[in-house]
Parts: structure tokens; sequence; C-alpha cells
């Protein structure tokens, strides 16, 4: 019998432009205590289809189903085809899902920060849940279960996390609250949307070891909905593949992944593994951007201490290279990125651009930011946007800029019939290819990308980095690659730095630091990659159980990464480790020092010595 | 948290300290004397305007008042020279408060309840009018409600009496037109937020734990809808709390916007600026109320500035 049988779901939004159905025909059942995961793209309707089992779809959605059942008891939302006739029967429905939802079925969002009410404590939000469903409970009885919940899901301290807000904890955190949230009444039934995309990857991990735990130790279902093929890969026992609306391919996770019969399934996969490939090197020793030492502080608020968003950090771009920046959020990334690009100074240290000191922004430094959605003005078509550039910096006649325009749209893989078009025309990789040739139409010589391909699915992000890497072979470009992604980053960078607060830890030749990663926070960072192959990513070691950052910085002294470091020496915690350097190689770690491996040769070859 | 109430004292001392400036110089800049009458002549004149040290420099004038301020002193009224400014606002202030408070709290009650109504209910008649209201409420000058009141409730049906303030039925005439401009700006305020804080996350997040309707309203959405309403109620409690001339007269209520004005029309130079001063000190305290009222409202707040 199964736990949840849906049969023939269809959800059709009217006021929708597109028209069509976003959820067209979709059946599938889930069996008591199974983790099954819905793969697709972003607009495949995973989510729209979840929320519609759930019956929390907005009023202007129409939700069909022929049958949707929860353990012998009918959910079928109620249809008619006029709409009007039916509210009676949607009061019903609706009082009757108030007592399903929570208790038998709950769910996990996405982006727990927006999900959870800013003004509403912890513990408030917990115990209503309870509260909700369990009209005898008292008070006290319910606080004790809210702290037993908060306790099974890693949270230490529970008595005083309950009395903080939503915004007071970390992303991580917060997402382990949500789960709480989700877990109060023991439902049958979990469905995750995306839990883990907004997270750091080591956090991942951790949400990811805690939602197999938890179904395993309360025989909970878990209907995990993801777009990563890693996390799928790694979590789920069945899989079902959805794209535009249907179901291509349904069935066991490793022969899907090992046999995928649909072309989309098999795009899928092989989009995936190519993030697994590694680049091809080359690069003269040419160096177009130095930093050396660079520290930027920011004054502290009133009673405050100063801030080191970035500290003493050196590192060169060679003509031509691809630069990868690897780090967790927080760690000082896009600061170090608006130094690159001339925005702001460092307070200590300097950047060379060309062997000159950059002192203000310069036109051969050129930015691709994160948000596609917002870095580029709604109010402009694609000529418009292009062109300002020209406009403000060349003397070109109009007829000049608007061939270089048309040149650029070609490189990127835009047709030169878009300009008239404004931005909302475009999906999020047209819009980044967009904002690429932005960047690009100035001829810069260095190209500050901050984690242009984060908001992106995984299929897009591919062909953006492949544009990338046929870009900076074509002309040349040298780009610094900022990405919180350590796959996406080994994927496109011939060399690359690894970022820990402030400090980079570990920096060399890309490939060697992926096939042999000496610092403890690079060999986390790694392990914490998901492979989309449900074989690879059983016998993976797992380095994640170190604990979340976010926590209070270490009084002066010691090396930042020491507290969740598994092999911290108690010098780790008295000095900061100085840089040392085995050919190419840079590291930050006691462990490399010469007191820890001895006297050498120059010709000895070091090796990662854990 | 006691530092930032301190600092914000000391910035309400400062503003209050130009507050005074600027009202002392503008109402010495007044055409006109608060003496001069069609049978007194120029010698009494004279003499009355030595005898309150009037005929000094202004500059020296200034001096003393800022001394006399200091001790609390907001001196003698210059038209009935047998009460203090104090005593006319103590005399005042009762009657002006009350209705004040009254016309608040209508319209906190008021404007949140029409306004939640008109953001849910499924019926376009109910929908219009409340918007509809809201829109004569926030059009129509109080005192030309005033006047309906009175013509509707007083005169046509005699369901409450018109004028004074002898009784509790006395009462509801003046508050109801005191309280339509601030309910319409509430109601229309709570409905736009309420719309907007109805599709964030968090009222899906609430419905996806099986709360009803109305636990996630109370819960969850009316302490965000009202965070705007606070900003708003802030400068409305101090135009209430101040007195409203019209209002005021028409229902010849003994209040402090009535003193006012007079005392404008009579060049009463000490209770002018007696009356100013009080007013500030209202003001400045409400907005301080209003936001330590946020804070408690909104923990961002709280952790950031308190």
């Amino acid at each position: 019998m199964s736990l949840l049988s849906v049969q023939n779901l269809s959800v059709q939004f009217h006021d929708s432009y597109a028209g069509g159905e976003t959820v067209r025909d979709i059946s599938f059942n889930v069996e008591p205590g199974e983790i099954v995961g819905i793969v697709g793209e972003s607009g495949s309707g995973k989510s729209t289809a979840m929320q519609a089992i759930m019956g929390l779809l907005p009023k202007r959605a129409e939700v069909k189903c022929q049958k949707l059942i929860l353990s012998q008891e009918d959910i079928t939302p109620p249809f008619s085809a006029d709409g009007k006739s039916a509210v009676k029967e949607e009061k019903l429905y609706e009082k009757k899902m108030e007592s399903i939802r929570g208790r038998q079925i709950s769910m996990i969002f996405q982006e727990p920060l927006s999900y959870l009410n800013p003004t509403v404590k912890i513990g408030r939000q917990i115990t209503e849940v309870i509260h909700a469903h369990d009209k005898a409970c008292t008070r006290g009885g319910a606080r004790q279960r809210a702290k037993e919940l908060l306790d099974m899901v890693g949270i230490r301290r529970p008595a005083e996390r309950m009395r903080q807000y939503s915004f007071e904890l970390s992303g991580g955190m917060r997402q382990r609250v949500a789960t709480a949230i989700a877990l109060a009444c023991e439902p049958r039934l979990l469905i995750a949307d995306e839990p883990t995309t907004a997270l750091d990857v080591t956090v991942q991990g951790q949400i990811l070891q805690l939602i197999k735990r938890i179904s395993k130790e309360t025989g909970t279902a878990v209907l995990f909905v993801s777009h990563d093929l890693g996390v799928i890969a790694s979590v789920c026992s069945r899989v079902i593949v959805m794209h535009n609306g249907k179901i291509v391919e349904e069935g066991v996770t490793d022969d899907i992944f090992r046999e995928p019969r649909h072309m989309y399934t098999k795009e899928l996969i092989e989009k995936a593994s190519h993030l697994q490939k590694l680049p091809h090197s080359m690069v003269s020793r040419n160096p177009l951007f130095v930093a050396e030492h660079v520290t930027k502080q920011y004054p502290g608020r009133i009673n405050r201490e100063q801030t080191e968003a970035v500290n003493n950090v050196s590192f060169y771009i060679n003509k031509g290279e691809i630069y990868g920046l690897v780090g967790e959020s927080g760690c000082g990334k896009t600061t170090l990125a608006g130094m690159a690009a001339g925005v702001y100074q460092p307070t200590k240290g300097n950047i060379l651009f060309k062997g000159v000191p950059l002192l203000k922004m310069n036109r051969q430094i050129q930015m691709v930011f994160q948000d596609v959605q917002s870095s580029l003005n709604p109010k402009m078509t694609i000529e418009d946007i292009l062109e300002e550039p020209l406009q403000l910096n060349t003397k070109l006649s109009s007829e000049g800029r608007r061939k270089k325009v048309i040149e650029t749209l070609n490189l990127v893989g835009l047709s030169p019939k878009d300009t008239e078009k404004y931005p909302q025309a475009f999906s999020g990789g047209q819009r980044q290819r967009i904002a690429i040739a932005r960047a690009l139409i100035l001829e810069p010589e260095l190209m500050i990308c901050d984690e242009p391909v984060s908001s992106l699915d995984i299929s897009t992000q591919e062909q953006i980095l492949e544009l990338l890497e046929q870009v900076q072979i074509e002309k040349q470009i040298s780009c610094l690659f900022i990405s919180h992604d350590l796959n996406v980053v080994k994927r496109i960078s011939q060399r690359l730095g690894v970022m820990y607060e402030g400090v980079f830890v570990e920096s060399g030749n890309t490939r060697s630091i992926y096939e042999d990663p000496w610092h403890p926070y690079t060999k986390t960072l790694l392990s914490a990659i998901l492979p989309p192959n449900p074989k690879m990513a059983k016998r993976k070691r797992r380095m994640w159980k170190v604990k979340e950052s976010g926590g209070k910085k270490l009084l002066g002294e010691g090396c930042p990464f020491a507290p969740r470091c598994g092999y911290a020496m108690e010098c780790c915690y008295a000095q900061s480790p100085k840089t040392y350097t085995f050919g190419e190689r840079k590291i930050a770690c006691f462990l490399y020092s010469e007191e820890y491996t001895g006297k050498r040769n120059d010709d000895y070859k070091m090796t990662s010595q854990i | 948290m006691p530092k930032y109430i301190g600092k914000r004292i000391l910035i309400s001392v400062l503003s209050l300290f130009m507050l005074v400036t600027a009202g002392f110089f503008l109402t010495r800049m007044m055409p006109g004397s608060p003496f001069q009458s069609g049978n007194v002549s120029e010698d009494i004149l004279k003499s009355i305007e030595k005898e309150y040290g009037l005929d000094r420099p202004v500059l020296k004038q200034y001096q003393v008042y800022l001394k006399n301020l200091l001790r609390g002193d907001l001196g003698v009224s210059l038209k009935k020279p047998d009460v203090t400014v104090v005593e006319v606002i103590i005399r005042a202030v009762p009657s002006t408060a009350i209705l004040g408070l009254l016309a608040i709290l209508t319209a906190s009650v008021l404007g949140t309840v029409f306004g939640i109504w008109q953001a849910s209910s499924k019926n376009k008649v109910v929908r219009g009018g409340i918007f509809f209201g809201a829109i004569l409420g926030t059009g129509i000058p109080n005192f030309v409600i005033a006047l309906l009141l009175i013509l509707l409730f007083g005169v046509k049906l005699k369901l409450f009496p018109i004028a004074g303030l002898t009784d509790s039925r006395n009462y509801v005439l003046p508050v109801l037109s005191l309280a339509a401009y601030p309910t319409a700006v509430i109601t229309r305020l709570v409905q736009n937020t309420f719309c907007r804080e109805m599709e964030k996350d968090y009222v899906v997040m609430a419905r996806a734990k099986g709360l009803g309707y109305r636990r996630t309203i109370l819960t969850h959405v009316l302490k965000n809808a009202w965070i705007p309403v606070l900003n708003y109620l802030g400068p409305a409690a101090a135009f209430l709390l101040t007195g409203s001339f019209a209002v005021e007269s028409i229902f010849t209520i003994p209040g402090l916007g009535r003193e006012f004005v007079n005392s404008i029309g009579n060049r009463d130079y000490t209770l002018i600026l007696g009356l100013t001063v009080f007013m500030g000190i209202v003001v400045i305290g409400i907005n301080l109320l209003t936001d330590l009222l946020t804070a408690w409202l909104d923990p961002r707040v709280r952790r950031t500035f308190l």
C-alpha cells in the first residue's frame, strides 16, 4: 500500500502569459519510508506539483487531479470547470487540509530566511505547529518538545536558540530550524523542496545527512526536489525526472544514472558530468594582475572592533588565464573582487595592473555580476545596454557602435535580432550572456566574474562556462572567476586560490589541487562535492562533520580554520601559520611547516600530509 | 537602550531650543502689539509695554525669556494677567488629550479592522464600499465632517449633543470627526501592507504548518502589517494631541487648539511661546514613543539600534 498516490495531476495558471499547463498529467507513488528524488531544471513544474499536493497554490492556479490518496485518505483537491459552484467543497477541502498539513505531510522550502517569519521567535514558530495539531498539549509540553526537536536536528543550546529570531541564525541553522518545524508532528511524508540550494556546500552536506538520518530513524518518507543531480544521487533511492511539466523517466537511482533511457535524462547527466572535467592547462607566465599582501579592513561600527574582510592576500593572474577563487559565503571573496576592480582601495598592500598600481576603476577591467535579474536595467533594450559603455568610453560613430554590438552578440551566442528586446524577454542563461557581452564590449584585458553561474541551472551553468572558456581562448582575456562552488571553479580555472575568513589557505595549479588537496579546508570542500553518480556518491569519504562557521571569531592570533579543523594542533590556536611554498603550491597550514615536515631536499616531492 | 534614549533626549533638547528661538523671533516680527486697541492712547501703551519689559531690545527680552524657561516659568498671559501660561495649558490639556487619545484609538482599531476586511473580503460590495469610504475620509476635511455629523446625529436624529463637554456622550461626535482622516489613512495602509504580507513566503509556510486562516493572521501577518502603520501613527498622534482648532471651535470645546489660535489673534506673546514649547515636547515625546514601539514590534530594529 503506497503512502502517497498521485494520479493525473495537472496545474494551470490562468494569468500566466505562457498559457499552457505548468504541470501536465503526472502520476506517481511514494512508498512508506523511502526517499524519492524529483529532478528537473527550474520551470519544469517540480515545486508547483509539490505545492499542489499540499494544496498551497494560490487561487489563480487551477489544479486538476483525478485522485490524490494519502494512506487511504482521499485528499483530492476539488475541481469544477466553471470554478464557481464549488465554494462549499473548497471550504471543506481547506478544512481537511489544515489538519493534514504539518501533521501528515510537511514541507521544507528552499530559502529558509524568507519562509521563517522575521518578527516571531524561533521557539514560537515551532510550538505553534504542535499547538495547532494537538489541542491538548500544554505550553510547557510544547516547549519541551520543541527543545527535543532542535536537539534532534543538531542545534546546540536549544533553549537559547528558541528565544532568537530567524535573522540571527546562519543559513544552515535556519534550514535546521525549518526541518525541526517540519518534523514537529512526526509527519509520514516530508516534502523537501530544494532544501540545500541556497546553502554552502559544506552546510549542504550536513543538511543532506540530517534528512537521510531522520528518514531512517523515524521511517518518514521523503519527496526530495532538486535540480542538482549530485544531491539526488547521494540521498535518493528512486528518481523521477521531470521536464516541461511532464514526468519523462522514473526508476531506481542506480539504473537511471547507469543507463538513462530518455534523451533529456541523458543530457542532464552528461551536463552534470561535464562539471567533473578538468580544464585544459596552458599559459605563459606573464603576470597581468598582481595582488601583493592585500588587506582590507572595514571600520567597525561604534563600540565594535575593526573587521578584516581580507587579510594579507597575495596572488597573480597571468595573461590569458582564468584564475579561480573559492570560499564559502562571507569569506571576503566579493571584497577582494571589488578591490581587484578598483572600486575600493586596499587598506594595506598593493594591487598592480600591467605593472602599474591600480588606483581607480579602469575600463580594461570589467565585471560580470551574480544576479542576472537585477544587474540589467529592465527599462533598456539590449542595444542600449551594450551601447552605453561604448558611448561613454569610445569615439566610435553610431554605425561603428552598432557593428560592435552585433559582433559582440555573435561572440556570446545571441542573435543580432535580439537587439531591440528588453531583458525580461530572455531566460536566466541568456541574460548572463548579455551581461558577459556588456563586459566584453570594451575589449577588457581582465574580466572579474563574481559568482556568474550561481543563480543558474546546471545545464545553463555548463553552457555559460563553455562560453567563458571559448572567449578566454579566442580573445586571450584573463579572468578572475569567483564562486562558492569548488566544482564550478575547478571546471574552468587553470589555477585557483581557496579562501577562508579572508585568508588564502591554499593556492596553486587546479589539477594538482583537485587530485591532491593539502589543506584540511580544501579537503572538506572537495569531499562535499556530490558527483552525479550514486556509486561514487556512496563510496566517497565524507569530511563534513566539521562544525559550522559563523560562531565567534577567534580573538587575536591563530589559524582561522582551527576551530573547525580535525587536525588542529596547539600551535594552530596560538599563532597564525605562515604561507609555505612548494613549487607552484602555496599553503598556509602548520602541517606543511618545516618543523612538521622536516628539512627537505630541493627535489623532494611533497604530497598531502593527511 | 538607556544610551539610545539618552541620545534621543539630547537631540530633543536641541531641537526644542531651536523651536523656542524661531518662535520667539517670529512672534516679535508680527505687526502690532498685545496691548494695542482702539481706546488705548499712545502714552498708556508705552507705559504698559514698559511694565512688561517689552520696550527693551529684543535680544535682551530673549535672554530673559530663556532664563525663565530654564526655571520652568513660562510667564503670565499678557492678555489675561491673572492667569499664568502654565495654568492655561493645564486647563486646556485634559479635554484635548482625551479627545486626541480617543480619536487615535478609534482610528487604529477601525483602520485595522476595515483594512483587513477590505483586503480579505470576497464580497465586491464590501471591498468597493471600504475603498470609497477611505477615499472620502482622506478627501473631506474634518470640519466638514464635523458639520455633517452635527447635522445628521445632532439636529436630525438628536442622538448626541452637539456642543460642550459635560457628558461622555458629548465626546462621540468630535472624536468621530477627528478620527475620520487617520482612520481612512490607516485603512489604506493596512490594506496595502496586508496584501503584500499575505504574498510573503512565511504565510505559505504558516499554511504548510496547518495553521488556520485566523491563526496565520493573528500571529504572523498582523505584526508585520502594523509596522508601517506605526510610522504614520507618530505624526498623526502629534497632530491630534495638540488639538484641532476647527473641530474644537465647532463643538465649542475649550481645548489647546482654540487657545492657540486665539493667542495668535491676541498677539499674546507669552502664551504663543508657551503653547509652542508644550506642543514641541508632546511631538518629540510621541516620536520617541513610536520609535520604541517600532522596536518592540520589529526585532530587527530592536537588535540593531537598542
